[in-house]
């Protein structure tokens, strides 16, 4: 009854394990948003509540969108192409376009969707490197977490990032005109292989139990939060002005409401709802009394255990509360499953 | 007749005594029902109407599997060519990574909670997919409706596969439909690459499921009655998985119906291939959707119960009015623009928006509306009593229900 959908599936867990011990590489592609001009800096730096202006040219910075609530309303990576020019990598840009297009004020800037000019390839796990290695002109040895370079795989002019949501050390993605797919494809597929790895093609292997083994969120997540609630306040910077920033400071001063945490079920087939399937996720009690939700509900191939994460009232948990979630016995712990 | 519209309770009665602002629908005699109900009250009319629509389909072909799989190659090829042309794959939040026909699972979920019909998302992956559905109100139109809706649905989900890196191909099965009695409809969609099943005829979208082990019960306690966008739980928004957010304000302007997505398409198709003339299809429609429309009011405590819900005051005796008065909220809960040209003892004339009572496009839906109102009228007022068109000008459907005697009727 309730066969877990993940412990027992091969494919998922071939996939998943590949990233983890030897290589996996997966189609990508995120929607891209070219912005430029003038002003682009401060223009970037009124929307996003984390410092754009000292990112260097190559390097990529993480940072979420706020309303003017200061609940989180994108997160995205931001890449610094030249100078005045920036690539913005979301999955939300029509929204973020409409945003963007009632709160320009007199920004000097314009910005484009490129998602149809790029396909993005991710190659992520201890080989990756190696496996890179193999495929590119130049070499990636010196490319940073979070930097850019051009390059050329076997003929094939591409942007490889290094970067990526899996926790790996060695993650890059690789960006190429759509009309390379079918051939870069054939050299990926090749080259994982002669290293033990795989493609990995289960969205739920690549959107949801790699990034969730290693502390990251996916979008859905964060709907409704703020930074303070999911950990991501670090980096803000608080002396510039932005979106969500008086909001924010309230919120700074009074303290978050609510707190993300991780939780384990060790029941192999359950049933508890989480917010990642849409809807309100499955009530979590602690001694009867309700103090959250369940955002995201998966598996751990690398501890062997149901994980996931709760969006909890702040300070009703800790680590090593048992909870109960829908009849079964649940535990607190720490977000990150790779420690 | 004299037109005269009978004294209504000004649109703007109250401004100025505090009371705040309300969304909903009212009748002639200021009963006011909120959005919520209005939607509610447009969905279980419209589902009664398709549910007659099928009897009428039922008629013309007999036999269930050819019936079935007529209506299953229908949807299919409709839906497949809409979701080609005009398929919105970032306006159900699928992102552009995501490859295969399981992207369709985003649509139907979507779909449903704005449709009312409520439950949830119990598996959704490149291979695999489920959801659950506790409320459905077209569960009275009959099996073969929900064997077609599945098939729409493996449509968009090809079409939209199409436009995508290729990726795992899904079948899509309704392996519960509580079209048949079940407690829930479950549709599970599973890739026949990762899961082999034996290969099976359009009609035979029930199932059975592969991963029939996987399956996620919801039991009864549990169950839901309304959709994300009217819950608290929720925030009073659906979101899904992949944090597609609507609330309910666009939900009525997008409402379809089963008689207007599947089964009024689907006798235009009997007539197509030739089972039926358009002549004879009208004809059955008609005498259907009379039928139908005389037997809601056929027990005197319905009639009661419609002037209460109304409010029509006792003063209003057995006219036209009342049927009018129906009318008006079901236009209202369709967000159907009419015009009142008379309101009175004697008559009522509606001149009503045909694009806005064709729901998705039916061009037939209205007559099929008009049937039903006529047969209404003769048990909610008397036999005396009819409803017809009468000097519509372009783009409407001027209705009169009046006194008539037709010897032929």
């Amino acid at each position: 009854m309730y066969k877990n959908v993940f412990k027992y599936d091969e494919m998922k867990r071939s996939e998943h394990m590949a990233v983890r011990t030897t290589v996996g590489w997966y189609y990508w592609t995120h929607q891209l948003l070219d912005v430029s001009g003038p002003d682009v800096v401060a223009f970037l730096e009124y929307f996003y509540p984390n410092n754009i202006g000292k990112l260097e040219v190559g390097r990529d910075r993480y940072t979420t969108m706020l309303n003017e609530q200061g609940e989180i309303i994108d997160d995205v990576v931001i890449m610094r192409i030249e100078e005045n020019r920036f690539w913005i990598s979301s999955l939300y840009a029509s929204r973020t376009d409409d945003w963007w297009y009632f709160n320009q004020g007199n920004f000097d800037v314009e910005w484009d969707e490129i998602t149809d000019e790029w396909a993005m390839y991710s190659v992520q796990g201890p080989k990756a490197k190696e496996m890179m290695e193999k495929l590119v002109q130049n070499s990636i040895a010196d490319l940073r977490f979070f930097s850019h370079m051009e390059n050329v795989i076997s003929g094939i002019p591409c942007i490889i990032n290094r970067g990526g949501f899996t926790g790996e050390k060695f993650g890059y993605e690789i960006y190429v005109n759509p009309g390379e797919m079918e051939d870069l494809e054939a050299l990926l597929k090749e080259a994982a292989h002669e290293l033990g790895g795989r493609e990995v093609t289960e969205f739920q292997v690549m959107a949801w139990t790699l990034p969730t083994e290693a502390n990251f969120y996916y979008m859905r997540d964060l709907a409704h939060t703020n930074p303070f609630e999911v950990g991501l306040e670090k980096n803000i910077d608080w002396d510039k002005d932005f979106i969500g920033k008086e909001a924010l400071l309230k919120i700074k001063e009074e303290g978050p409401q609510r707190e993300m945490l991780g939780f384990e079920v060790a029941e192999d087939d359950i049933y508890i709802q989480s917010k990642q399937l849409g809807g309100p996720g499955e009530a979590v009690y602690l001694d009867g009394e309700e103090v959250g939700r369940v955002s995201k509900l998966v598996y751990s191939y690398v501890k062997e255990i149901n994980n996931g994460y709760i969006l909890a009232q702040k300070g009703k948990l800790k680590i090593g509360d048992k909870i109960e979630i829908h009849g079964h016995e649940a535990v607190i712990t720490e977000k990150n499953w790779l420690k | 007749m004299t037109k005269i519209i009978d004294e209504r309770i000004p649109q703007d009665s109250g401004e100025g005594a505090n009371f705040k602002n309300y969304y909903g629908i009212r009748s002639p005699w200021n009963r006011i029902y909120s959005y919520q109900e209005a939607l509610h009250y447009a969905s279980r009319f419209e589902a009664v109407l398709s549910a007659a629509t099928t009897q009428a389909l039922r008629i013309i072909v007999p036999e269930y599997e050819e019936r079935a799989q007529m209506m299953c190659e229908e949807a299919f090829e409709r839906l497949y060519i809409l979701g080609k042309y005009y398929g919105n794959d970032e306006g159900f939040g699928i992102h552009p990574f995501m490859c295969g026909q399981f992207v369709g699972a985003l649509i139907g979920d979507q779909g449903d909670d704005a449709l009312l019909m409520c439950g949830r998302c119990q598996d959704f992956g490149s291979y695999r997919a489920e959801k659950e559905l506790d409320v459905c109100d077209w569960d009275i139109c009959g099996s073969e409706l929900c064997r077609a809706t599945v098939m729409s649905l493996q449509g968009q989900a090809n079409s939209s596969a199409e436009r995508r890196r290729p990726g795992p191909t899904m079948d899509y099965m309704m392996v519960e439909a509580k079209g048949c009695g079940d407690r829930h409809c479950r549709i599970v969609a599973e890739s026949r690459e990762k899961y082999p099943a034996p290969s099976r005829p359009l009609w035979e979208s029930f199932g059975p499921a592969v991963t029939a082990d996987m399956i996620k019960h919801t039991e009864e306690e549990d169950c839901v009655d309304e959709s994300m966008m009217f819950r608290e739980e929720c925030g009073y928004r659906f979101v899904n998985g992949v944090n597609n957010e609507t609330d309910s304000s666009n939900q009525m302007i997008n409402l379809s119906t089963a008689a207007s997505l599947y089964i009024l398409p689907a006798i235009a198709e009997t007539v197509k291939r030739g089972y039926v003339t358009r002549e004879q299809a009208d004809h059955i429609l008609k005498c259907v959707l009379e039928a139908s429309g005389k037997a809601l009011f056929g027990e005197r405590y319905a009639i009661k119960a419609c002037r209460d819900w109304l409010g029509v005051p006792d003063s209003v005796g057995e006219d036209g009015r009342i049927l009018g008065g129906q009318i008006e909220m079901l236009l209202q809960s369709l967000v159907c623009d009419y015009e009142v040209e008379a309101f009175n003892k004697n008559e009522v004339i509606l001149i009503i928006d045909r694009g806005g009572l064709e729901i998705t496009g039916t061009t037939d839906l209205p007559e099929a509306h008009l049937y039903m109102w006529h047969g209404m009228v003769k048990t909610l007022v008397n036999a005396q009593w009819s409803v017809w068109e009468e000097s519509s000008p372009a783009g409407k459907m001027r209705i009169k229900i009046a006194k008539k005697i037709d010897k032929f009727m």
